[in-house]
Parts: structure tokens; C-alpha cells; sequence
């Protein structure tokens, strides 16, 4: 065997991935479907910070995030014990329990990460168990020239925030603001005049979000245009 | 989430003009790095009272860091507050002695007393109000900062005398500059 | 001196002028004046007590040396003031206002004549005339280590830290090396006072084997439990004891950087410690050769910005470096990868004073206090109910009952105990079969309590379980930093439910639900700010399950404290024609005049202030309350008919 490749035990399974790689990724990349929010591929410190990719790890204590993990040999992992469905169905819960559940007028639908977890943990959509809390805020946040945020939505896993910044040669970033439960995603400074010149319109925030909380708002056509004449005003210098 | 005031460039009042002159002016003095943006928001906090929407552009232009991103730390924290204070802040105490000792009332009653919400300033700019978490006197609960003052036991009808005091100085204050301009 | 001098040596050069100070001090030929005047004593008025003794003294024309001190603990009792009259022991005077300090200026400092009995406290030291402190049971009991020297030193000199034995720890610190400067807090077993209670030496270790460098050392400052300040008194009282406890421990990980992390809510302590960090650095305390010994250190002082959240480890990290102070998954552990990537360790103010007595002294002291398991010391803020709240310091191992009932004097106004919360919003609230509990960190939390940050808030009857809990679940939600699912949403969940039942909403159902929610919470948070957010509700349900259901079955507050659930009224037997005392206090004008002209109040303009229980005079004591509202009895009240109340005008 080589000394670059891990074997460990998954749920009975036996499997061989490349030693350094997240726990997480290793059981996805071998058809074992944990639930997660915040992780995606390549991250370096995942934020770990859905609490839904919790596994059981025998000789450890309590249950861990799988995606802040690396491998390791001889390691003997469970995924769906009764006590971390529990965990993340409550988890779950509480994800959901800020939104209206109205998933048909949602443009995630179908595509939601949120509609697949449920599926997969037995959960409606919509939970009776716990209140209905949405945010302090309105539903829908207009900071940004173009792109609408939907703040009961979100899930907070801020894969939009970590494609924003890894987007090269972009001055603008998104981020955090405020704490607590009424933690936001917000485009601050994208109102300053010329702010086109910054944010490149990439999409790749609004491709990240697992939920549809970004979607483009109907005057996207007008801020492409300023983004032409930006563009055009530069090639001019 | 945003207790920013909408503040649009043209409409600006000449006080906060006033204070962003001044912070650009301060900022080319204080450090660069990103591991001072919060020293450089208490030192502006410390300084004007207050974090203006515009002066947080500054700061972000300053350390070379997104406006988000400066907002987002601004935010995070108790201290930063983002419209001017009072020229009395009132701060409550809502530790928790003070809040078994009946903090919760004394902040109704100045609340109604100023006709003001907490986190709120009066229309003059005397008064704001807000609660904290503790300064640390706990065995005078319930305490109220006004100003720099720490006002120990207060009730109630102390609330009505705190005010009182203050509105007593100012109306002396102000028959004081009369007599001397006359 | 000569250049191959020990640092020993140097200190002891440096201690010979410091000491000639101090025998000044100490066998006064003019009266000497100690004001404690740290913030708890400013609050009570210390800077107007000074101000009169200043004015008294020059108006007399008399000749007096006034030390400002730090605090003494006794909080209860400020302004607190010593005066040492030459001739006299040392006496300590309570409760000392501006005008009190001009009697005593008049009576006592103009010829020595009377020294005014009526505000005595006690003398210092074990004479033939006054009552001394060791006859209250406060100082039988306590034991003082960490807090020796607070409020009988003055902060901002060195010299007098220098005088009671400060700075000898480094010095036989730079003179063992780091290696057995941990070996000696590893045999200390010195428990980190921060909350957790993690072997301090074990961190030292684990940073000073760490490859990288350089490496840091952080002083966590930044108390952020509401109802609780000995971090506060320490660094405002005895700042060159912490520091040099963070320098020692930069000497034994080999840290060339040192933070104190200090919340910006303590404007004195951070103006206290910069003092003494300046101080230091110009007596070679601090600076590129510390005492001569090769070994460097500066420090700095960062202001936190006001998060709890933020007293978690890498939480604080991530502050210092200018984010939001949003907690990290470990490992890595702060001490493997923490500031910037470095090796960091982070001790409490707590944990780095007791460093420079345990070097001092040695392990084998240290370890004669406390318990086997925690030897030492534990300071507790005791407050609320109990007759001497303040500043505690006590052996570990004492009993709860103990430092309650003996050393803080019981329950005030001789009302029964209900509760002892302990360590804040990361405790838990135990009655008071739990009383035989001793303070360590494992016993407390066997209890569902923890040590945390030492905040004891002491309960009557008068406190309601179920408000409690929900007090602190609103700081904790408050303070949650948003980032992971359980603790964000999960608490704000757990307030939802706690204000239904105090607002009397709530169903049995939700008794069930908070339960099961917060074990969820404390399993699947990210950081201990999460883990322990549920623990006020858990213990107050497991202890005090009969008030919840008083809440949720009968809408009923047995405490009469929520709001929602009670009423005020007026007894008619009781109150008295024509006394207007409530009427006069009551903020929002809900008392109106009856036809037969005693009181009665408006429920619907009341505000339940209580105010008007504090007003009626006590010999009427006619202001009943109940609960629920409904317990009103019908006293048949008719407002008095208005050309009645004109004619009476």
C-alpha cells in the first residue's frame, strides 16, 4: 500500500483515500452522502459551522464535523447513528425555522440543498415543531446594484463569501455583518458610485448559495450596462 | 440589522461633513495593517462618538480592506455605535445583579422619562440611551452610567432626580453665558 | 552594580530604595490616608471623598499623605478608607463620603483626639483598643493569595509592589529557565482560572515543545460574565502582579510577544496596566534584557470592542488580528497554531497573578491551599442578596454554604436562600440542597454549575427561577457570534420559549422542548460559548421544575417577579386617608384617590415599577402583590368624584 493513501472504515465500508483529505470529502467522494451546508471542495479550513456533517468517531468523544477532519488511518467512522440523526434533524429544524417554507415560489426550487437533506433525513420542510422565528430585518435586503438577499433564506454557510474572495483581481468582497441570529450577508459599499468597476458580476455568489437566499433582481440588465460603460471608459484611458 | 442611518452623499448634514474631514484627516497617522482596523475604529469611536457610514469607506480605503469587510468587524462588536451619541449618554446597566436588582425598570422609566427608545438619541442630541452588559459594580446594582458618572442603588424616582440634575446644570449653564453676554 | 550581577541581585538593589518608602508608610510620622478608589469605589463616591479629605486638610492646615489604593473587595463598604494616625494601628473606615471625610479630618487627623468610632470598621493589625478585622468571620475565612496586596497597595507604584515581595518570582524564574519554570507550575497542578479549569502547566508544555517561533503569550482580560469584575480589580488594584505573571510566562514558553487583552468597558484597568507596562519598561523590568538576564519582552495592550464570545481562545485571536471574533474549530489548538499561526497561549488575568506567588513561594506552598485536585485559590464576586456582597477569595474545597452564610454574612434582611447562581451565563443556578457542594471545578460541574468566571449572584424567594434562566439565555443569544447552527438559532429558540412562560404562554409541551433543545445545543455547537449556553436552563429546570409549572399550568409567578403575571394593589385596611407617598413616586400617575379618599391603582396605566412598595410608609405597608392578575381581591373602589378632589384643593 502506498504511504500516500488512508484506509479507514465507514459505516462497515472500507475505503481508500488519498492521505490529507477531509473526512467529509473522503465518505462523498465514495458514495456515503453526509449532510453539509458550509463545506465545499478544496477549502482549507472549512468553517464548520452548519453542524450537520457531525459523524461518530470510536475512541472520540462526542460527535465531530466531518469536513474539519482529515483521515486517518484505522479510523472506524459512523455516519447515521440514531443520536447524530437526531442532532442533525434538530439542526435541521432550526435551519428551516426562519423561513415560510413556501418552497413553490422559491426560484431554488428543486435545486435547493435544503430539499435535498430533507429528503434524505425525513424532515418537512416547513417545521411544526418549533416556532416560525424569522429575522429582524425585511425579507428582502436590496444592498447590492443588482442582486437581491433573501436574509430568512440564507443559511449563513457563507460559500458565497468564500467564492467571492477567492474571485481574482476583486477589490469588492461580500461578508458577515452583524451577530447573532441577525447575522447577515452583506455587499456593503456596493452602493458607492463606480462600484461596477468592483464587483465583475461574476455570479459566483449566486451559484455557491446552496439555498436561492442571492438571485439576481429584475435591473441586472441596466447594472450590465454600467458595466459596459465602465469597461468601455477604461479600454478609452 | 443595519441601524446605519441611510445616508446619502449629497445629503449629508455639516456636522457628520465635519467628522469625515476630520477622520480623513487623522487616518494618513494611524498604522496601516489589517491587524489594527479595530484600534483604528475605537481611536474614530473614541474621538467623534460615533463610526459615520462614510468614515467606515475611509478606514476600509486606509488598510487597504473591502468596505464589507470593515463593516462586518464594526458590526460584530458592542462598542461601535454608528449614529452621534447624546451629549448625556445614559448607559444602563443590565449585568446580572442589576437586572435581579430591577435594571429592566430603571431603563423603562428613563425610556419614558426622555420619550425615547434604547438605542436611541433625543431629537436635541442631550440624551441617548442604551443598556450594557455590566461595568463591573455589581454590588451597587442597579447602576447607571451617565456619561462618565456611575450612579449607584438607582430607582425609580432617582431616574426622575438624574434627569432633573442634568436639565438644573444645563439651564444654569445657559443663564450663566446669557448674564455674560449681556 | 556589577555587570555580572544575578537578576536576584539587581532586584534586591532596586528593593532597597523601594522598602525605604514603604517603612515610611508604614511607621508614619505624618498621618497617611488610603482611599480605595478602583472603579467600584468611584462609583460609591470615592472621588468626592478624596476631593473633601484634600479640601478638609488644607482648610485645617494640616499635613497628611493620601495613597490612592485599589480594592479591598469589600464592596459593600466603599468608599473605604484606611487612616494610619502615628501612634495608632492602621483603622479602616466604611461607608466614607465627602462629609464623613471632613469629620474625620476634624475629629480625628486635626489632633488625633477622636478616631471616630461611629464609621470604624476595624484596625489592620491586633491591638489593645479597636476591634481588628480578623474578628470578622469574612477574614477568618478568606485567604487571600492572589488578592494579598489589593487595596493596600497603590497601583501606580512600583516601588510599593516591589516593597511586598513583587518581581522576586521572575526574578528565580529568569535564574531557573523556562524548562523548570513549567516543571514548577506543572507540580503547582495550577488550574487555569479561567473557567475550564485546564492544567496551566500542560498548556506552558505543549507551547514551549511547539517548533515554531516566535511564539505569544496572551493575557485574557476580557471578563465579559455580567456579574462578575475580579478581573477588573486585579489589573486596577495589583497591575504589576499580572504582569509579572505574563512575563513569567513568556520565559517559560520563549515568547518574545506579550497581549494583554483587556475589554475597552475597563477604561482604568487599561489606563492601570499601560502605567505599570511603562513602569516596568523603565526599571528594566521589561524591554530587550529583562534584569539582566538576556531574556526579552514587550507588551502591548489591545482593547477588546465589547463581545463575550470573544473570551474564547481562538475567538480572541481572531479579534486581534482585526475580524470578528468568530470562534475556529480546533485542533489546532492556540497553543500548536494560534496568533498569526504562532504558538499561543492564553492565560486568564486570574491564572497569570497566581503564577509570580506559586514561583515565590514554590509548588509545595501552593499546594498546602485548596484540594488535591485543585489546589489554590478561587475568587468569587458575590452579589445580589447576601449582606456583604463584594470580592471574595477563598481556598478551593470550601464549601457553597460556607462562603455564603459565614463569609458574606447570609441572606439580607434575614430572608430565605432560593438560589446561588455560579459562573455566569455559562453556569447554572443551584438551590439549596446543592449548598454542601465544595467550589472546585469538578464538583461544581458534577452540580451542572461551573466555576466560569467565579460571578455568584445569591437569590431570595423574592427571585423568579424561570426569569432567571431567561435572563441569561437573552445575554447568551445575544452574544451568540451567528456562526454555527445550534447556538444561533438554537438559543434564540430557547428565548422564544423561556419569554412565552414567563409572559405565562407557555405549555408543559415546552417544558419538554427546552429540555431536549438544549441538550441538542450543548452536543452540536461549535464553541464553549454554545456548549454551556443551555446550562442555566437545565439546572434550573432539574431544581426548580415546580416554579415552571406554577408558569405554565396556573399562569402563576410563585416569586412575583414576572412582570406579565402580577398585579399591584392597594389594601384598603391598610393605607391611610390622605397620605399621598405613593401617589408622589409613582412614574406613570396610575394611583387615583377614592371616594373615600384613600388609594387605589389603575392597572391599566401600571407598569409593575414597584415603586409604590418602596413609598408607602412602613407603618401602613398597604401595597399587596399577587399573582396571577386575577388575585385582585373587589375592595368595591369608585374614583373619587372630581368636584370632590376640586374641593378638595
Amino acid at each position: 500500500m502506498s504511504d500516500d493513501m488512508v484506509v479507514l472504515t465507514v459505516d462497515g465500508l472500507e475505503i481508500k483515500v488519498p492521505r490529507g483529505t477531509k473526512l467529509l470529502q473522503a465518505c462523498l467522494d465514495n458514495g456515503i452522502y453526509i449532510p453539509n451546508l458550509c463545506y465545499l471542495e478544496g477549502m482549507e479550513r472549512p468553517p464548520s459551522s452548519c453542524r450537520l456533517c457531525l459523524v461518530e468517531i470510536e475512541g472520540r468523544p462526542g460527535p465531530v464535523p466531518s469536513c474539519s477532519l482529515e483521515v486517518e488511518n484505522g479510523m472506524v467512522v459512523h455516519t447515521s447513528t440514531d443520536a447524530l440523526r437526531r442532532l442533525q434533524q434538530t439542526a435541521f429544524r432550526l435551519l428551516v425555522s426562519t423561513n415560510s417554507g413556501k418552497c413553490s415560489l422559491c426560484m431554488a426550487n428543486k435545486r435547493c440543498e435544503m430539499q435535498r437533506i430533507a429528503k434524505f433525513l425525513h424532515m418537512p420542510l416547513r417545521t411544526k415543531r418549533l416556532r416560525h422565528i424569522p429575522k429582524d430585518m425585511p425579507r428582502i435586503i436590496e444592498e447590492h446594484p443588482c442582486i437581491d438577499y433573501e436574509s430568512n433564506k440564507c443559511v449563513l454557510c457563507g460559500r458565497c463569501i468564500y467564492v467571492c474572495g477567492r474571485q481574482e483581481d476583486a477589490p469588492f468582497h461580500l461578508d458577515f455583518a452583524g451577530r447573532g441570529f441577525n447575522t447577515v450577508i452583506s455587499f456593503f459599499g456596493s452602493e458607492l458610485p463606480g462600484v461596477a468597476e468592483y464587483c465583475r458580476d461574476c455570479g459566483a455568489c449566486i451559484a455557491a448559495c446552496p439555498v436561492g437566499a442571492l438571485s439576481y433582481r429584475e435591473d441586472r440588465q441596466r447594472f450590465l450596462q454600467q458595466l459596459e460603460r465602465n469597461k468601455a471608459s477604461r479600454a478609452r484611458k | 440589522m443595519t441601524d446605519l442611518p441611510a445616508t446619502n452623499s449629497d445629503e449629508l448634514d455639516p456636522e457628520e461633513q465635519r467628522v469625515l474631514a476630520a477622520i480623513e484627516a487623522e487616518l494618513p497617522s494611524m498604522p496601516a495593517g489589517a491587524q489594527n482596523l479595530i484600534p483604528i475604529l475605537q481611536r474614530i469611536q473614541q474621538t467623534h462618538g460615533y463610526l459615520p457610514r462614510g468614515g467606515i469607506y475611509l478606514v476600509a480605503r486606509h488598510l487597504g480592506l473591502a468596505p464589507s469587510k470593515v463593516f462586518g468587524v464594526a458590526t460584530f462588536y458592542n462598542q461601535f455605535r454608528f449614529n452621534p451619541p447624546g451629549r448625556h449618554p445614559i448607559k444602563v446597566c443590565l449585568g446580572t445583579a442589576c437586572h435581579v436588582k430591577g435594571g429592566e425598570i430603571i431603563l423603562e422609566n428613563f425610556a419614558r422619562r426622555l420619550g425615547i427608545e434604547e438605542g436611541e438619541t433625543t431629537k436635541d442630541r442631550e440624551y441617548s440611551l442604551e443598556r450594557v452588559a455590566c461595568v463591573g459594580c455589581c454590588a451597587l446594582a442597579p447602576v447607571v452610567v451617565v456619561g462618565e458618572k456611575i450612579e449607584s442603588y438607582v430607582t425609580p424616582s432617582k431616574v426622575e432626580g438624574i434627569i432633573t440634575e442634568i436639565e438644573v446644570r444645563r439651564e444654569m449653564a445657559a443663564r450663566e453665558e446669557e448674564r455674560n453676554e449681556s | 552594580m556589577s555587570p555580572e550581577s544575578t537578576p536576584s541581585q539587581r532586584l534586591a538593589d532596586m528593593r532597597q530604595a523601594a522598602e525605604e518608602q514603604w517603612r515610611e508608610l508604614h511607621e508614619p510620622e505624618i498621618p497617611v490616608i488610603y482611599v480605595g478608589n478602583a472603579t467600584c469605589g468611584r462609583a460609591a463616591g470615592s472621588q468626592e471623598t478624596i476631593a473633601s479629605f484634600e479640601e478638609s486638610l488644607a482648610e485645617k492646615g494640616l499635613e497628611a499623605r493620601l495613597v490612592k489604593v485599589g480594592c479591598l473587595g469589600h464592596c459593600y463598604a466603599e468608599p473605604l478608607v484606611i487612616i494610619h494616625y502615628p501612634g495608632y494601628p492602621p483603622l479602616m473606615y466604611q461607608k466614607v463620603g465627602a462629609g464623613e471625610a471632613r469629620v474625620l479630618v476634624n475629629s480625628f487627623l486635626k489632633d488625633g483626639s477622636d478616631p471616630c468610632f461611629e464609621y470604624l470598621f476595624g484596625a489592620l493589625e491586633p491591638n489593645d483598643t479597636f476591634p481588628t478585622l480578623m474578628d470578622y468571620p469574612r477574614y477568618l475565612f478568606e485567604k487571600r493569595v492572589i488578592m494579598e496586596h489589593c487595596g493596600l497597595i497603590d497601583p501606580a507604584s512600583l516601588d510599593h509592589y516591589l516593597a511586598v515581595g513583587g518581581y522576586q518570582g521572575l526574578a528565580k524564574a529568569l535564574e531557573a529557565g523556562s524548562r523548570r519554570v513549567v516543571q514548577e507550575i506543572k507540580d503547582a497542578h495550577l488550574r487555569g482560572r479561567g473557567g475550564a479549569g485546564f492544567p496551566t502547566g500542560i498548556k506552558w508544555e505543549i507551547a514551549a515543545n511547539a517548533s515554531r517561533h516566535p511564539k505569544v503569550v496572551i493575557c485574557n482580560g476580557d471578563e465579559g460574565d455580567p456579574g462578575a469584575y475580579m478581573d477588573r480589580t486585579l489589573m486596577e488594584s495589583n497591575p504589576h502582579q499580572v504582569l509579572e505573571g505574563l512575563i513569567i510566562a513568556a520565559l517559560a514558553i520563549g515568547a518574545s510577544r506579550a497581549l494583554l487583552y483587556i475589554r475597552a468597558e475597563y477604561p482604568l484597568a487599561v489606563e492601570t496596566i499601560q502605567q505599570a507596562i511603562d513602569a516596568a519598561r523603565e526599571r528594566g523590568l521589561l524591554g530587550a534584557d529583562i534584569l539582566g538576564s538576556g531574556f526579552g519582552l514587550e507588551v502591548e495592550v489591545f482593547q477588546g470592542s465589547g463581545a463575550f464570545v470573544c473570551g474564547e481562545e481562538t475567538a480572541l485571536i481572531q479579534s486581534i488580528q482585526g475580524n470578528r471574533g468568530m470562534p475556529q474549530y480546533r485542533p489546532p489548538y492556540p497553543a500548536v497554531a494560534g496568533l498569526d499561526g504562532l504558538p499561543t497561549v492564553i492565560n486568564n488575568v486570574k491564572t497569570l497573578s497566581t503564577v509570580p506567588v506559586i514561583m515565590r513561594r514554590g509548588s509545595n506552598w501552593f499546594k498546602q491551599i485548596g484540594t488535591e485536585n485543585t489546589p489554590g485559590t478561587a475568587i468569587f464576586s458575590v452579589v445580589g442578596d447576601v449582606e456583604y456582597p463584594g470580592l471574595v477569595e477563598v481556598p478551593m474545597g470550601v464549601t457553597l454554604e460556607h462562603l455564603i452564610t459565614e463569609v458574606c454574612g447570609g441572606i439580607k434582611d434575614g430572608k430565605p436562600f432560593k438560589a446561588v447562581q455560579i459562573g455566569g451565563p455559562s453556569g447554572g443556578c443551584l438551590p439549596a440542597s446543592e449548598l454542601r457542594t465544595p467550589i472546585d471545578f469538578d464538583s461544581l460541574r458534577q452540580a451542572g454549575a461551573m466555576m466560569g468566571s467565579g460571578g455568584m449572584v445569591v437569590m431570595n424567594d423574592e427571585a423568579c427561577m424561570v426569569e432567571v434562566a431567561r435572563y441569561f439565555v437573552d445575554f447568551t443569544q445575544n452574544e451568540s457570534c451567528g456562526k454555527c447552527t445550534f447556538c444561533r438559532v438554537g438559543t434564540r429558540h430557547l428565548l422564544a420559549i423561556l419569554q412565552e412562560i414567563t409572559k405565562g404562554e407557555g405549555s408543559e409541551e415546552d417544558l419538554e422542548e427546552l429540555q431536549v433543545l438544549s441538550e441538542s445545543i450543548i452536543q452540536g455547537s461549535l464553541c464553549s460559548l454554545g456548549k454551556t449556553a443551555p446550562n442555566p436552563v437545565l439546572t434550573t429546570l432539574r431544581f426548580f421544575r415546580d416554579e415552571y409549572l406554577a408558569h405554565v399550568r396556573e399562569k402563576r409567578c410563585p416569586a412575583l417577579m414576572c412582570r406579565e403575571l402580577i398585579a399591584y394593589y392597594i389594601d384598603l385596611e391598610a393605607c391611610a386617608r390622605g397620605c399621598d407617598a405613593c401617589v408622589a413616586c409613582c412614574p406613570t400617575e396610575a394611583i387615583f384617590t377614592t371616594s373615600n379618599r384613600k388609594k387605589a391603582i389603575d392597572q391599566e396605566k401600571c407598569v409593575k415599577c414597584g415603586e409604590c412598595v418602596y413609598a408607602c410608609p412602613p407603618e401602613y405597608d398597604a401595597v399587596r402583590k399577587v399573582s396571577p392578575p386575577e388575585m385582585i381581591p373587589d375592595q368595591g373602589i369608585e374614583p373619587l368624584a372630581e368636584t370632590e378632589e376640586e374641593d378638595e384643593k
